[in-house]
Protein backbone atom coordinates (compact mmCIF):
# COMPACT_ATOMS: atom_id res chain seq x y z
CA UNK A 1 0.00 0.00 0.00
CA UNK A 2 2.85 2.29 0.89
CA UNK A 3 4.45 1.57 -2.44
CA UNK A 4 1.33 2.77 -4.27
CA UNK A 5 1.30 6.04 -2.36
CA UNK A 6 4.97 6.61 -3.05
CA UNK A 7 4.61 5.89 -6.74
CA UNK A 8 1.58 8.17 -7.05
CA UNK A 9 3.25 11.08 -5.32
CA UNK A 10 6.39 10.58 -7.39
CA UNK A 11 4.61 10.61 -10.73
CA UNK A 12 2.14 13.38 -10.18
CA UNK A 13 4.43 16.43 -9.92
CA UNK A 14 6.42 15.46 -13.01
CA UNK A 15 3.28 15.55 -15.10
CA UNK A 16 2.01 18.78 -13.62
CA UNK A 17 5.33 20.60 -13.82
CA UNK A 18 5.22 20.93 -17.55
CA UNK A 19 6.60 17.56 -18.65
CA UNK A 20 3.52 17.04 -20.75
CA UNK A 21 5.10 15.16 -23.64
CA UNK A 22 3.37 12.01 -22.58
CA UNK A 23 0.04 13.76 -22.31
CA UNK A 24 0.45 15.32 -25.73
CA UNK A 25 1.38 11.99 -27.28
CA UNK A 26 -1.54 10.17 -25.75
CA UNK A 27 -3.95 12.92 -26.73
CA UNK A 28 -2.53 12.99 -30.25
CA UNK A 29 -2.58 9.22 -30.70
CA UNK A 30 -6.27 8.88 -31.64
CA UNK A 31 -5.95 11.76 -34.10
CA UNK A 32 -2.87 10.12 -35.60
CA UNK A 33 -4.70 6.83 -35.87
CA UNK A 34 -7.65 8.47 -37.57
CA UNK A 35 -5.42 10.34 -39.98
CA UNK A 36 -3.44 7.22 -40.83
CA UNK A 37 -6.62 5.24 -41.29
CA UNK A 38 -7.96 7.83 -43.72
CA UNK A 39 -4.66 8.01 -45.57
CA UNK A 40 -4.40 4.23 -45.96
CA UNK A 41 -8.05 3.93 -46.96
CA UNK A 42 -7.42 6.46 -49.69
CA UNK A 43 -4.47 4.70 -51.24
CA UNK A 44 -4.94 1.01 -50.50
CA UNK A 45 -6.70 0.08 -53.74
CA UNK A 46 -4.24 1.99 -55.91
CA UNK A 47 -1.35 0.53 -53.95
CA UNK A 48 -2.73 -2.94 -54.50
CA UNK A 49 -3.13 -2.29 -58.22
CA UNK A 50 0.46 -1.03 -58.44
CA UNK A 51 1.77 -4.08 -56.57
CA UNK A 52 -0.40 -6.34 -58.71
CA UNK A 53 1.02 -4.81 -61.90
CA UNK A 54 4.52 -5.73 -60.79
CA UNK A 55 3.95 -9.05 -59.04
CA UNK A 56 1.13 -10.49 -61.15
CA UNK A 57 -0.09 -12.46 -58.15
CA UNK A 58 -3.01 -11.51 -55.94
CA UNK A 59 -1.78 -12.83 -52.59
CA UNK A 60 1.77 -11.60 -53.11
CA UNK A 61 0.44 -8.15 -53.92
CA UNK A 62 -1.79 -8.17 -50.84
CA UNK A 63 1.11 -9.26 -48.63
CA UNK A 64 3.33 -6.51 -50.03
CA UNK A 65 0.69 -3.85 -49.36
CA UNK A 66 0.06 -5.20 -45.86
CA UNK A 67 3.79 -5.15 -45.02
CA UNK A 68 4.10 -1.60 -46.33
CA UNK A 69 1.13 -0.47 -44.22
CA UNK A 70 2.52 -2.05 -41.06
CA UNK A 71 5.98 -0.64 -41.63
CA UNK A 72 4.60 2.84 -42.22
CA UNK A 73 2.48 2.67 -39.06
CA UNK A 74 5.27 1.33 -36.87
CA UNK A 75 8.18 3.39 -38.06
CA UNK A 76 6.87 6.54 -39.73
CA UNK A 77 3.44 7.33 -38.31
CA UNK A 78 4.93 10.18 -36.24
CA UNK A 79 6.31 11.85 -39.35
CA UNK A 80 4.36 14.71 -40.97
CA UNK A 81 1.39 13.47 -42.95
CA UNK A 82 2.70 15.05 -46.13
CA UNK A 83 5.59 12.58 -46.07
CA UNK A 84 3.42 9.51 -45.70
CA UNK A 85 2.65 8.94 -49.36
CA UNK A 86 6.22 8.95 -50.70
CA UNK A 87 7.37 6.91 -47.69
CA UNK A 88 4.60 4.38 -48.15
CA UNK A 89 5.37 3.88 -51.82
CA UNK A 90 9.08 3.59 -51.14
CA UNK A 91 8.38 0.84 -48.62
CA UNK A 92 6.03 -0.83 -51.06
CA UNK A 93 8.65 -0.71 -53.79
CA UNK A 94 11.13 -2.41 -51.46
CA UNK A 95 8.59 -5.10 -50.62
CA UNK A 96 7.89 -5.72 -54.30
CA UNK A 97 11.60 -6.14 -54.93
CA UNK A 98 11.91 -8.50 -51.97
CA UNK A 99 9.14 -10.70 -53.34
CA UNK A 100 10.72 -10.72 -56.78
CA UNK A 101 14.12 -11.64 -55.32
CA UNK A 102 12.55 -14.42 -53.26
CA UNK A 103 10.87 -15.77 -56.36
CA UNK A 104 14.16 -15.80 -58.24
CA UNK A 105 15.98 -17.59 -55.42
CA UNK A 106 13.12 -20.04 -54.91
CA UNK A 107 13.08 -20.81 -58.61
CA UNK A 108 16.80 -21.55 -58.62
CA UNK A 109 16.63 -23.71 -55.51
CA UNK A 110 13.62 -25.64 -56.76
CA UNK A 111 15.37 -26.25 -60.06
CA UNK A 112 18.27 -27.82 -58.14
CA UNK A 113 16.14 -30.13 -56.02
CA UNK A 114 16.09 -33.62 -57.52
CA UNK A 115 12.54 -34.50 -56.48
CA UNK A 116 11.23 -31.38 -58.19
CA UNK A 117 12.73 -32.31 -61.53
CA UNK A 118 10.12 -34.83 -62.50
CA UNK A 119 6.96 -36.46 -61.30
CA UNK A 120 6.20 -40.12 -60.97
CA UNK A 121 5.72 -40.54 -64.68
CA UNK A 122 9.18 -39.22 -65.32
CA UNK A 123 7.89 -36.08 -66.96
CA UNK A 124 9.76 -32.90 -66.20
CA UNK A 125 7.90 -30.08 -64.46
CA UNK A 126 7.96 -26.91 -66.48
CA UNK A 127 9.00 -24.05 -64.13
CA UNK A 128 7.31 -21.55 -66.41
CA UNK A 129 4.03 -23.41 -66.08
CA UNK A 130 4.44 -23.44 -62.30
CA UNK A 131 4.93 -19.68 -62.11
CA UNK A 132 1.96 -17.44 -61.37
CA UNK A 133 0.06 -16.88 -64.55
CA UNK A 134 0.30 -13.54 -66.25
CA UNK A 135 -2.99 -14.11 -67.94
CA UNK A 136 -6.08 -12.71 -66.26
CA UNK A 137 -8.73 -15.19 -65.21
CA UNK A 138 -11.74 -15.72 -67.50
CA UNK A 139 -13.91 -13.71 -65.14
CA UNK A 140 -11.40 -10.91 -65.17
CA UNK A 141 -11.30 -11.12 -68.93
CA UNK A 142 -15.00 -10.48 -69.06
CA UNK A 143 -14.70 -7.57 -66.70
CA UNK A 144 -11.78 -5.93 -68.41
CA UNK A 145 -12.23 -4.37 -71.74
CA UNK A 146 -9.86 -5.04 -74.57
CA UNK A 147 -8.11 -1.75 -73.99
CA UNK A 148 -7.47 -2.56 -70.37
CA UNK A 149 -6.16 -5.98 -71.33
CA UNK A 150 -3.82 -4.39 -73.81
CA UNK A 151 -2.65 -1.86 -71.23
CA UNK A 152 -2.17 -4.57 -68.64
CA UNK A 153 -0.12 -6.68 -71.03
CA UNK A 154 1.94 -3.66 -72.06
CA UNK A 155 2.60 -2.73 -68.43
CA UNK A 156 3.90 -6.23 -67.81
CA UNK A 157 6.60 -5.77 -70.40
CA UNK A 158 7.95 -2.58 -68.87
CA UNK A 159 11.05 -2.65 -66.67
CA UNK A 160 10.25 -2.27 -62.97
CA UNK A 161 11.47 1.30 -62.59
CA UNK A 162 9.63 2.51 -65.68
CA UNK A 163 6.46 0.82 -64.53
CA UNK A 164 6.76 2.38 -61.08
CA UNK A 165 7.36 5.84 -62.46
CA UNK A 166 4.39 5.45 -64.78
CA UNK A 167 2.03 4.07 -62.12
CA UNK A 168 2.97 6.60 -59.46
CA UNK A 169 2.69 9.54 -61.84
CA UNK A 170 -0.37 8.37 -63.72
CA UNK A 171 -2.47 6.38 -61.29
CA UNK A 172 -1.44 7.88 -57.98
CA UNK A 173 -1.09 11.36 -59.42
CA UNK A 174 2.17 12.12 -57.67
CA UNK A 175 4.32 14.95 -58.96
CA UNK A 176 7.92 14.49 -60.07
CA UNK A 177 9.39 15.44 -56.68
CA UNK A 178 7.15 13.05 -54.75
CA UNK A 179 7.80 10.27 -57.23
CA UNK A 180 11.54 10.82 -56.93
CA UNK A 181 11.23 10.60 -53.16
CA UNK A 182 9.19 7.42 -53.41
CA UNK A 183 11.57 5.82 -55.89
CA UNK A 184 14.65 7.02 -54.05
CA UNK A 185 16.18 8.57 -57.13
CA UNK A 186 16.64 12.00 -58.70
CA UNK A 187 13.88 13.94 -60.38
CA UNK A 188 15.77 13.65 -63.65
CA UNK A 189 15.67 9.87 -63.39
CA UNK A 190 11.93 9.98 -62.79
CA UNK A 191 11.43 12.07 -65.91
CA UNK A 192 13.56 9.68 -67.94
CA UNK A 193 11.77 6.57 -66.64
CA UNK A 194 8.37 8.15 -67.21
CA UNK A 195 9.24 9.32 -70.72
CA UNK A 196 10.54 5.89 -71.72
CA UNK A 197 7.53 4.18 -70.18
CA UNK A 198 5.12 6.35 -72.16
CA UNK A 199 6.90 5.69 -75.42
CA UNK A 200 7.18 1.97 -74.81
CA UNK A 201 3.49 1.82 -73.96
CA UNK A 202 2.57 3.78 -77.06
CA UNK A 203 4.45 1.31 -79.22
CA UNK A 204 2.95 -1.73 -77.53
CA UNK A 205 -0.59 -0.46 -77.29
CA UNK A 206 -0.75 0.10 -81.02
CA UNK A 207 -4.31 0.87 -82.05
CA UNK A 208 -5.41 1.38 -78.44
CA UNK A 209 -3.05 4.29 -77.94
CA UNK A 210 -4.75 7.68 -78.43
CA UNK B 1 2.43 17.89 -80.02
CA UNK B 2 4.26 14.95 -78.59
CA UNK B 3 3.57 16.23 -75.09
CA UNK B 4 -0.12 16.43 -75.89
CA UNK B 5 -0.08 12.85 -77.12
CA UNK B 6 1.76 11.77 -74.00
CA UNK B 7 -0.75 13.56 -71.82
CA UNK B 8 -3.61 11.91 -73.69
CA UNK B 9 -2.03 8.50 -73.31
CA UNK B 10 -1.46 9.06 -69.60
CA UNK B 11 -5.03 10.29 -69.18
CA UNK B 12 -6.47 7.30 -71.02
CA UNK B 13 -4.31 4.91 -69.00
CA UNK B 14 -5.39 6.52 -65.74
CA UNK B 15 -9.03 6.22 -66.78
CA UNK B 16 -8.60 2.52 -67.56
CA UNK B 17 -6.69 1.80 -64.38
CA UNK B 18 -9.26 3.56 -62.20
CA UNK B 19 -12.00 1.61 -63.92
CA UNK B 20 -10.08 -1.58 -63.28
CA UNK B 21 -9.72 -0.66 -59.61
CA UNK B 22 -13.49 -0.41 -59.47
CA UNK B 23 -13.65 -4.09 -60.39
CA UNK B 24 -11.44 -5.30 -57.54
CA UNK B 25 -13.39 -8.04 -55.81
CA UNK B 26 -14.71 -8.13 -52.26
CA UNK B 27 -12.14 -10.62 -51.00
CA UNK B 28 -9.25 -8.32 -51.88
CA UNK B 29 -11.06 -5.30 -50.44
CA UNK B 30 -11.71 -7.20 -47.24
CA UNK B 31 -8.08 -8.19 -46.87
CA UNK B 32 -6.94 -4.65 -47.53
CA UNK B 33 -9.34 -3.44 -44.88
CA UNK B 34 -7.97 -5.97 -42.38
CA UNK B 35 -4.42 -4.95 -43.20
CA UNK B 36 -5.28 -1.30 -42.65
CA UNK B 37 -6.88 -2.01 -39.28
CA UNK B 38 -3.83 -4.01 -38.22
CA UNK B 39 -1.54 -1.18 -39.31
CA UNK B 40 -3.52 1.44 -37.41
CA UNK B 41 -3.46 -0.76 -34.31
CA UNK B 42 0.31 -1.08 -34.66
CA UNK B 43 1.04 2.67 -34.61
CA UNK B 44 4.24 3.31 -32.75
CA UNK B 45 4.76 -0.34 -31.92
CA UNK B 46 8.42 -1.28 -31.75
CA UNK B 47 9.63 -2.76 -34.97
CA UNK B 48 10.04 -6.46 -34.35
CA UNK B 49 11.51 -6.07 -30.89
CA UNK B 50 10.32 -9.60 -30.10
CA UNK B 51 12.39 -10.83 -33.00
CA UNK B 52 15.50 -9.14 -31.63
CA UNK B 53 15.13 -10.76 -28.20
CA UNK B 54 14.26 -14.10 -29.69
CA UNK B 55 17.18 -14.16 -32.04
CA UNK B 56 19.80 -12.87 -29.61
CA UNK B 57 20.34 -16.08 -27.58
CA UNK B 58 20.11 -18.21 -30.68
CA UNK B 59 22.72 -16.10 -32.45
CA UNK B 60 25.02 -16.31 -29.43
CA UNK B 61 24.68 -20.08 -29.30
CA UNK B 62 25.46 -20.42 -32.97
CA UNK B 63 28.55 -18.20 -32.65
CA UNK B 64 29.79 -20.20 -29.65
CA UNK B 65 29.29 -23.48 -31.50
CA UNK B 66 31.15 -22.08 -34.50
CA UNK B 67 34.07 -21.02 -32.31
CA UNK B 68 34.27 -24.46 -30.70
CA UNK B 69 34.27 -26.06 -34.12
CA UNK B 70 37.07 -23.78 -35.29
CA UNK B 71 39.20 -24.63 -32.26
CA UNK B 72 38.52 -28.32 -32.68
CA UNK B 73 39.40 -28.35 -36.35
CA UNK B 74 42.42 -26.07 -36.03
CA UNK B 75 43.93 -26.58 -32.56
CA UNK B 76 46.46 -24.03 -31.40
CA UNK B 77 50.07 -25.26 -31.71
CA UNK B 78 51.44 -26.56 -28.38
CA UNK B 79 54.92 -25.86 -26.93
CA UNK B 80 57.77 -26.93 -29.15
CA UNK B 81 58.62 -30.56 -28.42
CA UNK B 82 62.10 -31.09 -27.04
CA UNK B 83 64.14 -33.62 -29.03
CA UNK B 84 64.77 -36.77 -27.09
CA UNK B 85 68.29 -37.53 -25.88
CA UNK B 86 67.98 -41.13 -26.86
CA UNK B 87 70.23 -41.98 -29.79
CA UNK B 88 68.79 -42.44 -33.17
CA UNK B 89 68.31 -46.07 -34.12
CA UNK B 90 70.39 -45.58 -37.23
CA UNK B 91 73.28 -44.19 -35.18
CA UNK B 92 73.13 -47.21 -32.88
CA UNK B 93 73.11 -49.54 -35.83
CA UNK B 94 76.03 -47.69 -37.36
CA UNK B 95 78.03 -48.00 -34.16
CA UNK B 96 77.31 -51.70 -33.85
CA UNK B 97 78.21 -52.52 -37.40
CA UNK B 98 81.25 -50.24 -37.62
CA UNK B 99 84.41 -52.36 -37.63
CA UNK B 100 86.61 -49.64 -36.17
CA UNK B 101 84.24 -49.03 -33.31
CA UNK B 102 84.05 -52.71 -32.54
CA UNK B 103 87.83 -52.91 -32.63
CA UNK B 104 88.05 -50.13 -30.13
CA UNK B 105 85.56 -51.84 -27.86
CA UNK B 106 87.27 -55.20 -28.15
CA UNK B 107 90.77 -53.80 -27.66
CA UNK B 108 91.90 -54.48 -31.23
CA UNK B 109 94.00 -51.28 -31.11
CA UNK B 110 95.75 -52.19 -27.91
CA UNK B 111 99.16 -51.80 -29.55
CA UNK B 112 98.34 -48.25 -30.51
CA UNK B 113 97.52 -47.29 -26.93
CA UNK B 114 100.71 -48.97 -25.71
CA UNK B 115 102.76 -47.06 -28.27
CA UNK B 116 101.04 -43.79 -27.38
CA UNK B 117 101.70 -44.35 -23.70
CA UNK B 118 105.37 -45.19 -24.43
CA UNK B 119 105.74 -42.02 -26.46
CA UNK B 120 104.32 -40.05 -23.60
CA UNK B 121 106.68 -41.65 -21.11
CA UNK B 122 109.64 -41.15 -23.39
CA UNK B 123 108.78 -37.52 -23.91
CA UNK B 124 108.41 -36.99 -20.19
CA UNK B 125 111.79 -38.64 -19.46
CA UNK B 126 113.55 -36.63 -22.13
CA UNK B 127 112.02 -33.47 -20.87
CA UNK B 128 112.92 -34.26 -17.29
CA UNK B 129 116.59 -35.09 -18.29
CA UNK B 130 117.03 -31.80 -20.07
Amino acid sequence: MGAFVTLATYNTPATLDGDDTLLKDTSRAPARATALNQFLAGIELKAYRIAQASLRHEDDALDAVQDAMLQLARAYSQRPEAEWKPLFYRILENRIRDVQRRRTVRGRVMALLPFRRGDDDGEEIDPVAQAPSNEPSPVANLEMGEAMQALDAALTTLPLRQRQAFMLRTLEGMDVAQTAQAMNCSEGSVKTHYFRALHALRQRLGEFAP
Amino acid sequence: MNTDKDAMLAGKARELLLEDIGHIDARVRSRLNQSRQAAVAAIGAPVRSWLKWTLLPATGAVCAAALVMVFMLHPAPGPATKPLDTPNALDVLDLVTDDDALGLVEGGDQSFYEWAAAQSDAGGAAGGGA
